[in-house]
């Protein structure tokens, strides 16, 4: 230390901010008495300004486009989970593997199942018209189930009633018309968005 | 698609919103606001430019293909230093380079090659003297940051030149505040004193 009454050199602390504008009166002070930091100061100024002038250099023009030639840019009006899918599905070299492996399974179970299903024509055949004929008995005897019941309800005489005589029957598509009508209209008025000024509590 | 005048004045998060929402615009904004920094910090990192053009390349389409998976609450400029930082480390660790030339890449074969790798100073103004004094006070600072160590290397360029704050800087390096402030003081020496024969 040359010239230096003060008993605290600068430490990278007290540099940094003294750099940075944090001038207190006893850096100041120091700064007056000390050769050796003021010196250091001064240089640790002149590199900085002279790391900051440093210039920026520029790729070449046609970076940009060669960038954006790489660039998925996403399409806001597809569908996102296909999007997120497909870019999963070719995210890497071991994904794309899987997939090919999953197509080439799926392909060989299908190839699979119609060269059995060609060899084996009869034994389809015979399943099938079993399955229809068993299928067309339980539907029958649902129907038929379904209508029995239908039969025995309370209501329904009143209601082959009334389908017997057609003028009860218009009067009373016409009620159940109007108030279909009229529960349509209370609905639209109800979510209708309201054209006139909410008054405020202040106004 | 908004007009790029729109976007110059616009916040990154903003201009990355607009990218989210498929606008190439936004896209192109980003690589405006970015190229040259970025650029300048993997030539400094790598000294060659081709290569640094191939990483700062490499860097933009990592960023902007994942940019569904950028976290808006940090710096847009921290997230994309950060991985050019990692893209220039990466290589550094891969292969070694020992000098910067000025005059052109060190692998270049041909006077063509060398022409087209050679240090291309940006747009500032100045008369041919101070544009020899420039380029030559340019040549020993950028052989003496040429000379630190990587580490020091990211965190000096990254202070000085790009103007980051400590924070930000041990955010992208992905290392601690001390750390970075001792790299950054002992890169600040090294170059004092690479640099010592200049001052008079």
């Amino acid at each position: 230390m040359t010239g230096n009454s003060s008993p605290q050199h600068f430490g990278p602390d007290e540099l940094d901010g003294w750099l940075a504008g944090v001038r207190t009166p006893e850096l100041g002070r120091h700064l007056n008495e000390c050769s050796d930091c003021l010196e250091l100061v001064r240089t640790e100024e002149a590199l900085i300004a002279r790391l900051g002038a440093l210039p920026l250099y520029a790729p070449r023009a046609d970076f940009s486009d060669r960038v954006m030639a790489s660039v998925y840019i996403p399409d806001p009006f597809a569908i996102r989970s296909l999007q997120a899918a497909r870019r999963r599905l070719f995210a890497s070299r071991k994904s794309i593997a899987i997939a090919a492996m999953l197509a080439l399974v799926l392909l060989g179970s299908m190839t699979a199942s119609a060269a059995w299903t060609l060899a084996h024509r009869d034994t389809l055949l015979g399943a099938g018209n079993w399955l229809a004929s068993e299928s067309a008995r339980w539907a029958w005897v649902g129907l038929r189930g379904a209508a029995l019941n239908l039969i025995e309800q309370p209501w329904f005489s009143g209601f082959r009633s009334l389908v017997d005589a057609p003028g009860r029957l218009a009067l009373a598509s016409a009620a159940m018309s109007l108030m279909y009508v009229s529960g349509i209209l209370a609905l639209r008025r109800l979510l209708a968005i309201p054209t006139q000024r909410v008054a405020h509590a202040n106004s | 698609m908004a007009p790029r005048a729109d976007l110059a004045g616009r916040s990154d998060q903003d201009i990355v919103a607009l990218a989210r929402a498929g606008e190439e615009a936004a896209y192109r904004e980003l690589i405006r606001r970015y190229e040259r920094p970025l650029f300048s910090l993997l030539y400094r990192m790598v000294r060659d430019r081709e290569l640094a053009e191939d990483l700062a390349q490499e860097t933009f389409v990592k960023a902007l293909n994942a940019i569904e998976s950028y976290r808006p609450e940090y710096k847009f400029s921290s997230w994309i230093f950060k991985i050019a930082n990692n893209a220039a480390i990466d290589h550094l660790r891969r292969r070694e380079l020992d000098t910067l030339s000025l005059e052109g890449s060190p692998h270049a074969e041909t006077p063509e090659a060398v022409q087209a790798t050679a240090l291309q100073i940006g747009d500032r103004h100045e008369s041919p003297l101070d544009e020899v004094e420039a380029r030559e006070l340019g040549g020993q600072i950028e052989q003496a940051i040429a000379r630190l160590r990587p580490e020091y290397r990211s965190c000096i360029l990254l202070r000085h030149v790009e103007g980051r704050a400590y924070e930000e800087i041990a955010e992208i390096l992905n290392l601690p505040l001390g750390t970075v402030k001792t790299y950054i003081h002992r890169a600040r020496n090294e170059l004092r004193q690479a640099l010592a024969h200049l001052r008079e």
